[in-house]
């Protein structure tokens, strides 16, 4: 490897020493502040190293990793939004568990699993890169260790997600069987000339589908979705549902658009039916939920569904670069907004050890007694919502914008019928939010430390920033394809 | 001729496998499975792969031989205990599994002698794969070492839970 390769795939060796680093000083020396520090030193200078790289990019490091600017921009994205969960679990996690010091050593793991899912342009590294990040987050779902719950979502998300690692490495050998190469511009080249029969490729590909869509819980494959994030430390919800689905969602969109997976028109149609029933199902279910953290969870499987629209939009090749513009961004506006969300119930649970508070009631009157906090949940709402000067508006506005170019009315009519449940169900937590305090006997004892407000000031700002002044990003992401 | 073994010992890890997922007696699932992973051994063997075999047999079967001491650890030894174990090795139990894995050593012993028979045309020695493991998979090698340290560092903290300490409750 020369020095360049070296340069270009700095943000991961930079996470990579950072947890050695982590590792060691929780070997010697036992202390929260300098762990959390620590990690989240390293995970900004992993963010930082991002910037130096991307003037050698585009670069091919080795068979497995792809150095360019899009695994860049969202392994820089994945790094801040690791040290944003850090510092938001700061409080949270010495309240929660004994020995907490693992817990950031494990993030900086996930994080570095979420980077090289961003550079993979190989089966390999595809899968490795999966692995780091789903065998770290099964041991911080369970983390606190004073209640059985974490420990129940742990096991579901364990076992449902090692079914799924067994289809995907199924679709893996299948595609190798046909084409005798792992690596995703190479499957693109053998695909269209395989001997084997294309039924059997299909197969390979739809597997490999099913599998990562179980990842990004999407519908039929999201059953385990409510209760692991119920269950899990509200932190790591928020990480899940933002870091963990962006990278899976990342490295999907990258095998389809390298290994030109839209060759099979019948599994990019499937894509197509899976992004209208998660969309709808995962709004409808939504609507009947009282606990915000299921309500989220279930959020979550419809925005996802609105992100892989983008599959269908591609099929016109003359979309397609709006398509992956628009879910680039999209991408980041969610990622931006879910943390902010799962940030506030991190803030006000940070002192409740036995169960969550996630209940509607338990955040009535938050505008009169956490200004802030409320302030933080509204724009995450809002911008959840799809309401105009917030990020979410613009995601979604560019989604719908893909959608007319490329004419897929069918998905269009399911984005606007989901928007439009999810405004119900998203305004209800903001109604609950004004009402009067003194109409309700569980009021939550809420502080939140300076860091907690820090990060929530700056949570806000960069939602409210990329939905009033998104050009910079969208004429930067328009540079890079 | 070694196609026919090829076949035969995918058949025996169909069949090992289906009766290790059908037996109500963890043991006796646990004989079959052993069962199944020599057979997928045998194969990798015939296709070429010896290190894969190898590591087949070292890990796989390996491991779940020390999951069975396990078992037979939990399960109350006793007179019981002995009684059962006698009912073990009473004849069909051990039969169908025992015959399986001395096909298996069969073909095996069959295949050693010519060394050019492998159903995929080309043998992968243990140098080529180390060669490429740690020539153009480096990487590849260092993000798993990373991911058996999430893994450790995971197993740990979940397993604290379950020591009690000196002090505490």
């Amino acid at each position: 490897m020369s020095a360049s390769d070296f340069l270009a795939i700095a943000p991961l060796l930079v996470l990579a020493a950072g947890a050695t680093a982590v590792m060691l000083q929780i070997a010697f020396m036992r202390s929260v502040p300098v762990t959390a520090i620590l990690s989240m030193v390293a995970l900004l200078l992993a963010a930082l190293s991002c910037v130096s790289a991307a003037a050698i990019t585009p670069l091919q490091v080795g068979a497995l990793l792809s150095a360019d600017q899009f695994s860049l921009l969202f392994t820089a994205l994945f790094c801040v939004a690791g040290a944003v969960t850090c510092g938001l679990s700061l409080d949270y996690i010495r309240h929660h568990g004994d020995e907490p010091e693992e817990y950031f050593l494990l993030i900086v793991l996930a994080t570095l699993g979420a980077g090289v899912l961003a550079y993979a342009n190989h089966l390999a590294s595809l899968l490795l890169g999966l692995e780091l990040l789903s065998v770290s987050l099964y041991a911080l779902i369970a983390y606190p260790n004073r209640s059985l719950l974490p420990l129940e979502a742990a096991s579901k998300y364990l076992v449902l997600s090692g079914a799924a690692s067994a289809t995907l490495l199924f679709g893996f050998a299948l595609l190798y069987a046909g084409t005798g190469t792992l690596a995703f511009a190479e499957l693109g080249e053998k695909l269209g000339q395989a001997e084997m029969g294309t039924g059997l490729l299909m197969a390979g590909s739809a597997m490999i589908f099913a599998g990562l869509a179980f990842k990004l819980s999407l519908v039929p494959f999201h059953l385990w979705t409510p209760d692991v994030y119920d269950g899990a430390p509200a932190p790591i919800s928020g990480f899940l549902a933002s870091v963990g689905k962006a990278a899976v969602f990342v490295a999907l969109l990258r095998l389809f658009l390298e290994a030109d997976l839209f060759r099979y028109y019948k599994l990019v149609q499937l894509t197509g039916l899976t992004a209208i029933l998660s969309m709808l199902a995962g709004n409808l279910l939504a609507l009947l939920q009282t606990n915000i953290k299921r309500m989220l969870a279930y959020s979550s499987i419809a925005h996802l569904g609105y992100l892989l629209m983008v599959f269908m939009i591609c099929l016109d090749t003359g979309s397609r670069a709006l398509a992956v513009e628009a879910a680039m961004f999209y991408l980041i506006a969610y990622t931006a907004t879910t943390i902010a969300a799962f940030g506030l119930l991190t803030l006000i649970n940070e002192s409740q050890v036995e169960r969550e508070q996630v209940q509607l009631q338990q955040v009535s009157g938050l505008f009169w007694r956490q200004p802030l906090l409320a302030g933080l949940m509204l724009v995450a709402l809002l911008s959840l919502a799809g309401i105009p000067l917030t990020a979410g508006f613009i995601g979604k506005f560019y989604l719908f914008t893909a959608a007319v170019s490329g004419g897929n009315w069918v998905l269009l009519a399911a984005l606007i019928l989901g928007s439009a449940i999810g405004i119900y169900y998203y305004l209800r937590v903001v109604f609950y939010m004004t009402r009067g305090a003194d109409e309700h006997k569980h009021t939550v004892t809420l502080s939140p430390g300076w860091s907690g407000s820090a990060l929530s000031c700056l949570l806000i700002a960069s939602i409210l920033v990329l939905g009033i002044v998104p050009q910079t990003l969208m004429a930067y992401l328009r540079s890079i394809l | 001729m070694i196609v026919v073994l090829f076949y035969i010992a995918a058949v025996i890890a169909l069949a090992a496998t289906v009766a290790a997922l059908t037996r109500t007696n963890a043991t006796h699932a646990l004989i079959y499975l052993i069962v199944s992973l020599l057979a997928v051994a045998v194969m990798f063997f015939l296709m070429g792969a010896p290190f894969a075999a190898a590591l087949e047999v070292v890990i796989y079967a390996g491991a779940i031989m020390v999951l069975f001491v396990f078992v037979i650890m939990m399960l109350n030894l006793g007179a019981a205990g002995e009684a059962r174990e006698r009912q073990w090795l009473a004849g069909r139990s051990w039969f169908v599994p025992g015959s399986m894995a001395a096909l298996l050593l069969l073909e095996m012993l069959l295949v050693l002698g010519d060394a050019h028979g492998v159903t995929s045309g080309t043998a992968v020695s243990p140098k080529v794969v180390g060669m490429t493991l740690f020539g153009p998979y480096l990487l590849a090698v260092e993000i798993a070492s990373m991911l058996l340290l999430s893994g450790l560092v995971g197993a740990y903290h979940l397993g604290r839970r379950f020591i009690v300490r000196r002090g505490d409750h």
